[in-house]
Order: C-alpha cells, then structure tokens, then sequence
C-alpha cells in the first residue's frame, strides 16, 4: 500500500515538474510548483519525516510560494505574453538537464545493492528533530545548536537586505527625495 | 517498504527538470522557481539516503539537513524577490536577457 502511494506521489511531482517546465504564465507555473511541493511532502511523510513533511507544507508551500505568487501579482506580469519560453541557444538547457538526471542515476544505480531501507532508521518526529537540534552534549550532533542560531542571524540579514532593495527603489521613485546612490 | 533507489531516482528526475527550467526559461520567475525545485529534489534525496542507516549511525541529519535548506531557501527567496522587484521597476521587463549587461 505504501508503494502505491509512493508511485502516485511520484507521478504527481514528475508531471507537475514538467509542467513547470512547459508553463506559458508564472502563476501556473506556480501552482504547478505547489504542486510538486506537496507531493514531495507526501513523499516525506512515507518515509517516517513527518516534521519535515509538515515543515516543507508550511514554509514552501505556505510561505515562499505565497511569496513569489504575491511578486509576480505585485509585477503584474502574469498578464506577460512578450517574454518567450526559451531562445533558440537556450534549449541547449533540456538535453544538459536529461544528461544531469541520467548521471545521476547510473552514478546512484550503481550502489543499488548497497542501498537498503533500514528498519532501524531514526524516526523524523519533532522529538527527536528536536532532541537532535537542542542538546549541547550526550551522542546527539553538538553541531546543530550554533548552526541554528547563525541560520536565524542568515534570516535576519536576509530581512534587512530585502527591506533596503524595496526601499531603494521605491525612494528612485519619488522625485521630491534626493536619490541616494546612483541609479 | 519504499525502496530507496526509487527515492533516489525520483530525486534525481527532480533535479534534472529544475536544472532544464533554470538554464530554458527566459523569464526570472521561472529562474527563481526552478531554483527553489533543485533544491527541494536536494532535500527529497537527503531524506532518501537518511532511511538507509540504522539510528546510531547519524540518520537524523539526513532529516535536520533539510530544514536548514529549507531555512536558506526562504531567505534566498526573500532577497531574490527583492531584487526581481528592484530590477523589474527599473528596466520593465522579465526577459533575463534584458539584464546581459549587469556583467559590464
């Protein structure tokens, strides 16, 4: 029942990975993306991640493509017929992203044998995710403490620098404000 | 049992249609999401391998992993966004082409 439920998953984000491929407007590219996200968190929870599969719905789905759905709302450009989908020297992009995938699974389908599901494998719970990212000392990666406080600095830095872009290009807006920089 | 090859070779499919929609498309949204579909085919592969190795091994990075990707990817979206705005407000057009001049 499990592998039923893995093919259907898969079918679901490989046809909406081409459909974003193939897409004429951004919204429903975006959506196709959605899409591919959700299955993906399926995906996650038939592999014992919940947390990560709840984690992928909140914050991709949620929140990044509410993001890019909003930009591309803002921009005005699903309205956008002029740009086309590729140049003629652009397509050289799909035979080199064939060659990517085919790389990669003769590359992994060579340790096929090697690579079985283990019955031990932790369980992605917020328990142990958790336990994982908190504790200082005991057998847990000590690691993962700083390098959860330096993503939150990332994140704040991330704020910043994108409060300063719009700003700037809303002050080269205004004629009556002197325009910092040149533009 | 899932088997984890297929895990594998779904994210890797994953991948090599998120590269093919980065370097097509011409428009900086389709950039910017196929960006964001690398990285999730990533994260998928990730937790694929983390179910091959029994717990006291270190699975549960092929679990936290992810979340810092998932992490880094909002505030590359964030700041990407932001600078899809700034530069579509100067020069009016989504065409990446338009902006081959930003290496001069």
């Amino acid at each position: 029942m499990l592998t039923v439920y893995f093919w259907l998953f898969s079918l679901i984000a490989v046809l909406c990975g081409f459909s974003l491929l193939t897409a004429r407007h951004p919204i429903s590219a975006a959506v196709s993306l959605i899409g591919v996200m959700l299955a993906i968190s399926g995906i996650y929870g038939l592999l014992d991640a919940p947390f990560l599969g709840i984690a992928q719905i909140l914050v991709y789905a949620g929140a990044i493509m509410m993001l890019v759905v909003f930009v591309i709302m803002v921009l005005n450009s699903a309205k956008d017929r002029t740009t086309p989908r590729g140049s003629s020297y652009s397509w050289i992009g799909l035979p080199l992203g064939a060659l990517m995938s085919i790389v990669i699974i003769a590359g992994v389908g060579r340790s096929a044998e090697a690579l079985t599901a283990d019955p031990d494998a932790v369980q992605g719970t917020a328990q142990n995710i958790g336990r994982s990212l908190f504790t200082f000392s005991g057998d847990a990666a000590t690691g993962w403490y700083v390098l959860f406080e330096v993503v939150g600095l990332v994140l704040l830095a991330a704020m910043v620098g994108a409060v300063v872009l719009a700003k700037r290009s809303l002050s080269s807006i205004e004629a009556d404000e002197p325009a910092e920089g040149a533009h | 049992m899932i088997d984890p090859i297929n895990v594998q070779i779904l994210a890797a499919i994953l991948f090599g249609l998120g590269i093919a929609v980065v370097l097509t498309r011409r428009n900086i949204f389709f950039t910017l999401m196929g960006i964001e579909l690398l990285l999730n085919a990533v994260n998928l592969s990730f937790v694929g391998f983390s179910r091959t190795f029994p717990a006291d091994a270190g699975s549960i990075t092929g679990i936290v992993a992810p979340l810092f990707v998932i992490a880094i990817a909002a505030a590359e979206a964030c700041v990407g966004l932001a600078m899809v705005i700034s530069l579509v407000r100067g020069r009016n057009t989504l065409d990446t082409d338009a902006y081959a001049g930003m290496r001069e």
